[in-house]
């Protein structure tokens, strides 16, 4: 993975004692809320509902050992004994005092972390697929291209104080795991008909109040000229992107209001003319040096079956069970990719203790080559485990409550912190996702059900990706009592789409019966082994619609 | 420009030579700033009879004014000031760029408006060179937030190069 060099270590040594300075000029009352809040979001400092909240940035996901075990240390010396992984891949700490904050920092950067840009009207965290390198059939890793992505965006002087936030995602296989399309930017590594590697550009993804699948807008952008290309798309954002109303100020609603054609217009109009500078083509030099960090490990050569491995499964039948649930196939003959779910039964999706996290680090560190992945479903992942390995890593998860079979499944929700933490929020997610858990825990029955994403948001910001959740739950405010609203058919992969909303919303004490008629529902309608969203593209909304309003 | 605030260009202390003009006030003799729209009207006429123009680029919440319109003017503009309305409105950035790297222009280019200490930085990056400050502000101040950054990852419209390419020579 990568690692930085002296400038990338200054720079960030640089800004937290930037911060440092701002911390102080807030306390000592120099600067005022008002003024001191798009410098702490800058540093990924918010003010929650009951206090300030930390989110660190995890670069497309990947981490090492060491940094995993920092955040272990963070957790328990700064917070209260365990961090929130989010559905961008970071890890949020909800308790760290903010005269502390500079410090925590300080840490931070001491194993190449830090905050920056993981809040406030900036380019975010670069987001990507959590199995890069280590699945087969990838164009080309894409972390490599995030990280450059990373650096060009960090610090941008041109495009801190964007109209809204601004988040982009890389993919580099067929299928998305990044949900490239429901990001202001989203990037597919693809090979045009001459075989050379370049990347189709879509823009005007999103969620929140008005969710948006993104329009393709490039086919092919060769690859010496995708910052060029990028820096046009934001230029004319920042340009045309309204600043009148916050809800309308995402590049999706300027290029919903724009037009797909003549917005293409606009950001190719830029394009010619920063591209006719080359300023922004990197040196392959410095290409080369990048792209080297991210060389596969020194994979030992193996049969493609394991006899231990096999054997493990025929005497566990429950470790068989997460073998076929959390473990993926990979790229190289004798490994694979293991699934850490966070979402024990009736646990809080996304959650996990200082403890936990220095055992999976030490299992990177043993097996994984020392390297971890974030999923944006609040997963981790170990990436390259051999097959040998894998009823001992599986025993070391079972010890801490890790090994929870349900990749996929129904209890494997992704819900936001919604009103347990949030000041934006109309209604809790976390209980809600609990009950849902609690509600299907017989795994037996989770199975027979088949994958099946349900996602929750506390309010309509959507950062629990309701829109498109198989099942999406939204928490919805009548009259200071909360409702959830349903929807259907969302899904956030190459084939994305936004649910559906189904009628009229359930109360607290309703919706855990509604999310079941809709499983029985789907159950009966299914064919043969058909997904839930299958069957529910095959039949739409109404036959759910019927059941779940029945009188 | 009231008495509260101080103006800095290319990093001393100066006198502001230039008064603001709303569109119906009669032009005197000093030079003058005026509306994008009364360049447009009058602004032929204006550079005609000798007289010393700077335009006023607001930013505006909805939409902001094109830089682009300016480009007719450019020979004959001594000063663009860019508008900050609030910190949040970031539109002048790009508007800096696009004045620099584009369209060439190599007269002033000021920042009046919300101009704060943590955004000094990134201004002098886009091509502005002249801060319309809070009379407050130390020259060492200024300058210590021009420096705050050692290096920039990306190239932009000063002369430093982006770390992605110092690197490698």
């Amino acid at each position: 993975m990568y690692r930085y060099d002296e400038f990338d270590h200054q720079l960030v040594a640089e800004r937290v004692e930037q911060f440092r300075g701002q911390v102080e000029r807030r306390v000592s009352g120099e600067l005022s809320e008002d003024a001191f809040k798009p410098l702490r979001l800058m540093n990924g400092v918010y003010l929650q509902l009951h206090a300030y909240m930390l989110r660190v940035a995890i670069p497309y996901g990947t981490l090492s050992s060491r940094q995993l075990r920092k955040l272990a240390h963070i957790a328990r010396e700064y917070d209260r004994g365990y961090g929130h992984f989010t559905t961008r891949q970071n890890i949020q700490y909800n308790w760290p005092a903010l005269a502390r904050i500079p410090d925590l920092l300080a840490e931070l950067a001491e194993v190449e972390m830090h905050a920056i840009q993981t809040s406030g009207n900036c380019i975010r965290n670069v987001t990507s697929d959590q199995y890069a390198g280590a699945i087969a059939d990838e164009i080309e890793d894409p972390r490599i291209i995030s990280e450059i992505i990373r650096q060009w965006s960090t610090f941008h002087p041109e495009f801190s104080y964007l109209p809204r936030k601004f988040k982009i995602a890389v993919t580099g296989h067929a299928h998305d795991r990044a949900a490239i399309k429901l990001h202001d930017i989203g990037i597919v590594i693809v090979r045009n008909e001459a075989g050379e590697i370049g990347y189709e550009v879509h823009v005007g993804g999103g969620q929140g109040r008005t969710p948006f699948i993104a329009k393709k807008l490039a086919e092919f952008v060769p690859k010496d000229k995708l910052l060029a290309y990028l820096e046009a798309v934001m230029r004319v954002y920042n340009m045309l992107g309204r600043r009148d109303n916050s809800y309308k100020a995402r590049i999706k609603i300027l290029v919903h209001e724009t037009g797909e054609e003549e917005m293409r217009k606009l950001v190719e109009a830029e394009f010619a003319q920063i591209d006719a500078s080359k300023m922004l083509e990197v040196p392959q030099a410095e290409i080369d040096r990048i792209t080297r960090y991210f060389e596969p490990p020194a994979f030992e050569t193996l049969p493609a079956e394991s006899a231990a491995f096999n054997k493990a499964q025929a005497d566990d039948a429950g470790f068989a069970q997460w073998c076929r649930t959390n473990v993926v196939a990979h790229r190289q003959l004798g490994y694979s990719i293991v699934n850490i779910s966070l979402k024990p039964i009736g646990g809080v999706p996304g959650d996990a203790t200082d403890v936990q996290m220095e055992a999976i680090a030490e299992l990177a560190e043993v097996y994984s080559f020392d390297e971890l992945r974030v999923t944006h479903e609040q997963n981790l992942v170990l990436p390259h485990i051999r097959l040998d390995d894998l009823k001992a890593v599986y025993d070391r998860l079972v010890t801490h409550e890790l090994a929870t079979p349900n990749l996929g499944l129904i209890s494997d929700a992704i819900a936001c912190p919604g009103l347990d933490y949030c000041n934006l929020a109309n209604a809790r997610s976390i209980p809600l996702a609990q009950e849902i858990s609690n509600r299907f825990a017989d795994l037996d029955r989770q199975y027979d059900i088949g994958e099946l994403k349900i996602k929750i948001s506390g309010c309509i910001n959507a950062c629990g990706h309701h829109h498109v959740g198989h099942i999406g739950i939204l928490g919805v405010d009548k009259k200071g009592t909360e409702f959830y609203q349903v929807s259907l058919g969302g899904s956030a992969d190459e084939h994305a789409s936004l649910g559906d909303i189904t009628g009229r919303a359930f109360t607290e004490d309703t919706i855990v019966d509604a999310i079941e008629t809709l499983v029985e529902t789907y159950v009966g309608l299914r064919h043969a082994d058909e997904r839930f969203i299958e069957t529910y593209r095959r039949v739409g909304l109404t036959p759910f619609k019927e059941r779940l309003y029945a009188e | 420009m009231p008495n509260s605030k101080k103006l800095i260009i290319d990093g001393a202390e100066s006198s502001n030579i230039w008064h603001c003009f709303d569109d119906e006030t009669p032009l005197a003799e000093a030079p003058a700033i005026i509306s994008l729209a009364r360049l447009q009207d009058e602004g032929a006429e204006l550079v005609a009879a000798g007289k010393k123009l700077g335009v006023i680029l607001r930013a505006g919440e909805k939409q902001g004014e094109d830089v682009h319109a300016l480009k007719p003017f450019l020979d004959n503009l001594a000063v663009v000031a860019i508008e900050f309305p609030v910190y949040r409105n970031g539109r002048g950035y790009s508007a800096a760029r696009i004045l620099r790297e584009q369209m060439g222009f190599r007269g002033e280019i000021r920042a009046v408006g919300e101009v704060l200490f943590d955004q000094w930085q990134f201004m002098h990056r886009c091509g502005i060179n002249a801060f319309e400050v809070d009379a407050d502000v130390s020259l060492e101040a200024f300058q210590e937030a021009l420096d705050e950054l050692s290096a920039a990852y990306q190239p932009a419209a000063d002369p430093q190069r982006g770390i992605l390419w110092r690197r490698h020579n």
